[in-house]
């Protein structure tokens, strides 16, 4: 440790490794480049300590900025409301506002560097927006994303990770109508916007992320206000209209919709996912709002929701939440209670109770383990945070609006499944007994072929079959009032969500066989979706299956993702059609929806795994067939044509 | 009670009529064209399906029937890679499986298609199907034509769109390529125009069979005289023997599927009727 940090509190230490972090790094712009603030050193450990040592310690992540207000004060007009709040304050929290203080003045000082280096080698206009952002607000377009630029680098700087960019097409429509009243033409605009969009993606592998691409650069499109006003606007279209155009993987698209949400906005969302890109993410502002609202969020925070990176809901500038603090896995529970109680239960609803026990259970032991947890101290996120200048508290310090913590249910498909195929061969059937499917279970069916294939038989949640959907409801149900409104060290609470995240693998992995027919280690259903081995019954039974429950209770978030083969978007009857789908989903009150067009890669996959894609649909001709029941020269044949189509 | 074997059950066609539809495919076909690329839905008998893909030859299947493949087998595949091709369904089944979509596929401008196979091989099942379907969803029948006369009228009346399709005008070619006589697919065809009801006409092109000018420029006329004004083209596909290893046979379609299909959209313009050619490679 430096001398400088040695016995200072959290706040000064991670202030202190922000400049030091700033201090080390060089301006630098890429040729062609209009926004500047790029990391200089490629051998540099982004995240650094406070003596400038490699470190790969993260800081809070996963929530959004207040850019709208950021925008409309500059950096000056934040350093002046840390002031004063410094000044009325008791001199309790004279610890955070002179981190923020430090953070936010060693951020002006990179800014000002930068401009000194801009002068001889970066574009005149980055030089000239550079004299008044960040310090002021941005008075046009191009200003307001040199400014968010500045901010996405500074907060990478300070070891934020997954900071999402929230509601763009609100917080920037401002700047974007004051330049076409200036006499800018739409053109013009939508080129920088374009720029500015393809300027995301430069530096991703800095990121900290599970996976290449899992950096959080998502933004949020629409909403209705609780007046129920479309809030889609010129800019959104824009938006949407420039990915469409660049087929780039950031930024990411969230579109909010509704029933009311007109058709042909629809359209457009299901030509940006004929790009294969798997977006645009659709959530249903029927559903999440009332959904945030029963959380205790203020109505008018609720209205303002975005997804934190992925799809976590959470409120723009306001929310410190912890989105994904931990994981409930159904499967691992069911697995556990079966070992467990399944001899000793006379009936399935028997059962059912140790299953609901077990739920019940595993969502108190998440909200027990994790009632006190907090982020590392973060000064300079604070800054954007409402509520934490405030009160002078710093999010670590519990100092944001809102303190909730989520947590990801996992595997809902391969848990109701099982219990379905408990259901049927045990008590219903009595094709197998208790002693023989614990036997088979253990032994990964070595020497149980025939009852596999009896498991991989019975009802499956896809497919529109209550028998399994039904099982599905009573486990989110308890899940859902387990675990919602639990109170937390933080004065928040926690929210049940139906995420998995990369836990379709890692709690998978170490689990034994499953009565579904799952062996042992394989993975689970993404996010809220059928099994792997659950073929569903097809796209609308799908939909049907997943919209059953009340999604209200379940705004953690999680979506259902579903794999169309791109073929099904080839012409505008196909496309019409799965606008269609998208609306019927919403219609059905679905929470969230994720719409893949499936491309080589994936059938690449399917080749060499077929057990993993059991429900992938290849849209050939005249008809439609499942990828893997089809030989493999034919495979091969799609697999190039697709090439072709690239 | 009447009942029929479904081979396939589409939620989400995309080219079977208009809106979001609910295809059911009923097994069985009178005709045996040499382009067919649904080998499952010629029989009327139930047989095997296997997947290819994803089989550890544990050899479990043999053993159970005895050295080849038979119901038994499909119960022991511990990877559930085997399946009838067929399952037996009555009407009152059947509704009851689309009942619960009927919903969606309504607000979505569908509803739901009878193919095959030959839908009109099983006209009391289609018929007792689609009345009981009545008022209740848009009905459409996608259809060789090949049925008496009476089932074809009979079947119309309860039946709110047809996909049509037109193969080969010449008679001595329409069975060599089909195996049956175009005789009442035309008489039918014409049934179909003075009905009024609506219709859209499908025109398979096949290299060298039905993609010839003077079968065109025949189909074009037949069409034109009937005061049917669009048709859709279908480009043949090769990837239509995909499906012929898994029910156990040898795809050998009898014309060289390499040469790509010529549309000739200029001969249907020149009778008045304008043609749409579908996905697929073909040449004008």
């Amino acid at each position: 440790m430096s001398e400088e940090a040695r016995g200072q509190s959290v706040l000064f230490r991670d202030a202190l490794r922000f400049r030091v972090m700033l201090e080390n790094e060089t301006p630098k712009i890429f040729p062609f480049d209009r926004f500047g603030f790029r990391r200089s050193r490629e051998d540099f450990a982004y995240y650094t300590d406070e003596n400038g040592n490699r470190s790969n310690q993260w800081s809070a992540g996963n929530l959004t900025p207040d850019y709208k207000k950021a925008l409309k004060l500059g950096m000056e007009g934040l350093r002046a409301e840390i002031l004063e709040k410094a000044q009325t304050d008791d001199g309790t929290h004279d610890a955070f506002y002179a981190a923020a203080l430090d953070t936010l003045d060693a951020a002006l000082s990179y800014a000002d560097k930068y401009r000194g280096f801009a002068r001889n080698h970066a574009p005149e206009e980055l030089y000239r927006a550079l004299g008044r952002v960040p310090r002021q607000g941005p008075e046009t377009f191009y200003e307001a994303c040199v400014f968010l630029q500045f901010l996405i680098f500074t907060l990478r700087c300070n070891r934020n990770t997954h900071i999402g960019l929230g509601r763009f097409d609100q917080y920037m429509l401002p700047f974007w109508l004051a330049d076409l009243e200036r006499g800018v033409s739409e053109e013009t605009l939508f080129e920088t916007l374009e720029e500015f969009f393809i300027s995301l993606n430069f530096d991703t592998d800095i990121y900290q992320g599970v996976q290449q691409g899992d950096n959080g650069q998502s933004l949020m499109l629409g909403g209705y206000d609780l007046s129920g006003n479309d809030q889609f606007n010129a800019l959104s279209a824009a938006v949407m209209r420039a990915s469409l155009e660049l087929r780039l993987i950031d930024p990411k698209i969230n579109l909010r919709v509704s029933r009311k949400t007109p058709a042909d906005r629809y359209l457009l969302a299901t030509r940006m996912t004929k790009q294969g890109l798997g977006f645009p993410q659709y959530s249903n502002d029927d559903v999440v709002i009332p959904g945030l609202i029963r959380l205790g969020y203020a109505p008018e925070d609720a209205a303002d929701y975005t997804v934190a990176a992925c799809w976590e809901f959470t409120i723009p500038g306001k929310g410190a939440e912890i989105v994904n603090i931990d994981k409930l896995a159904f499967p691992n529970v069911v697995r556990r209670e079966l070992f467990a109680h399944l001899e000793e239960c006379d009936t399935f609803e028997a059962l059912m109770e140790y299953m609901k026990l077990g739920v019940a259970y595993e969502a108190g032991e998440i909200v027990g383990r994790n009632r006190e947890r907090r982020y590392p101290a973060s000064p300079y996120l604070s800054i954007f945070i409402e509520g934490c200048v405030a009160t002078g508290r710093d999010v670590s310090d519990y100092g944001a609006k809102y303190n909730n913590f989520g947590a990801h249910g996992v595997g809902i498909a391969n848990a109701a499944d099982s219990l379905a195929a408990v259901r049927e061969v045990i008590y219903e059937t009595g094709d197998c007994t208790k002693k023989e499917l614990l036997d088979a279970l253990e032994k990964n069916f070595e020497g149980y072929g025939a009852l596999r294939n009896r498991l991989l038989g019975c009802p499956k949640m896809g497919s529109n079959d209550d028998r399994a959907d039904g099982i599905a409801g009573i486990l989110l149900k308890t899940y859902a009032e387990a675990m919602n409104g639990k109170p937390n060290a933080a004065g928040g609470i926690f929210r049940a969500g139906t995420g998995s995240a990369h836990e379709y693998y890692y709690s998978a992995r170490n689990l034994g066989a499953t009565p579904d027919g799952r062996k042992s280690g394989e993975m689970y259903g993404s996010g809220f979706s059928p099994s792997l081995t659950g073929k569903p019954a097809g796209p609308l039974s799908c939909i049907r299956s997943f919209t059953k429950y009340d999604m209200t209770r379940l705004v953690n978030g999680g979506p259902l993702s579903m794999e169309l083969h791109d073929s099904v978007f080839r012409d505008e009857e196909g496309i019409e059609k799965v606008a269609q789908l998208v609306m019927a989903f919403i219609r059905l009150g679905g929470h969230q929806l994720q719409l893949n067009s499936v491309n080589r890669d994936v059938l690449l996959d399917a080749r060499e795994h077929p057990e993993a894609h059991r429900d992938l649909i290849v849209r050939v001709w005249g008809w439609s067939g499942y990828f893997v029941e089809l030989d493999k020269q034919y495979q091969e044949h799609i697999i190039r044509r697709t090439e072709f189509q690239i | 009670m009447t009942a029929a074997l479904i081979f396939s059950f589409e939620e989400f066609s995309l080219h079977d009529g208009p809106g979001m539809r609910a295809t059911v495919f009923l097994k069985g076909c009178p005709l045996r064209c040499a382009w067919c690329h649904n080998p499952e839905g010629q029989r009327f008998e139930n047989e095997i399906i296997k997947s290819q893909a994803g089989c550890e030859n544990c050899g479990a299947c043999l053993k159970a029937g005895g050295g080849r493949l038979d119901e038994k087998s499909v119960r022991v595949c511990p990877n559930r890679l085997l399946r009838m091709s067929g399952e037996s369904y009555t009407p009152e089944r059947l509704l009851e499986r689309l009942r619960r979509l009927l919903p969606i596929l309504n607000d979505a401008g569908g509803g739901v298609t009878f193919s095959g196979g030959e839908p009109l091989a099983h006209p009391d099942f289609l018929y007792e199907c689609l009345a009981q379907l009545e008022g209740r969803t848009h009905r459409a029948v996608q259809t060789s034509g090949y049925c008496e006369e009476e089932p074809f009228r009979h079947v119309l009346n309860q039946t709110d769109f047809f996909l049509y399709d037109l193969k080969l005008l010449d008679p001595a070619l329409h069975k060599r390529y089909t195996g049956a006589d175009n005789t009442p697919i035309l008489r039918n065809f014409r049934i179909l125009c003075d009905s009024g009801k609506p219709f859209i006409t499908r025109i398979p092109l096949i290299p060298g069979v039905t993609d010839t000018e003077q079968n065109l420029t025949d189909v074009a006329r037949f069409l034109c005289h009937n005061g049917v004004k669009t048709a859709e083209l279908l480009p043949y596909n090769r990837l239509a023997g995909s499906k012929y290893a898994s029910v156990g046979r040898r795809y050998a379609p009898g014309f060289d599927e390499t040469v790509i299909p010529q549309a000739r959209t200029d001969i249907f313009r020149s009778f008045g009727v304008e043609p749409k050619v579908l996905w697929g490679d073909h040449v004008d």
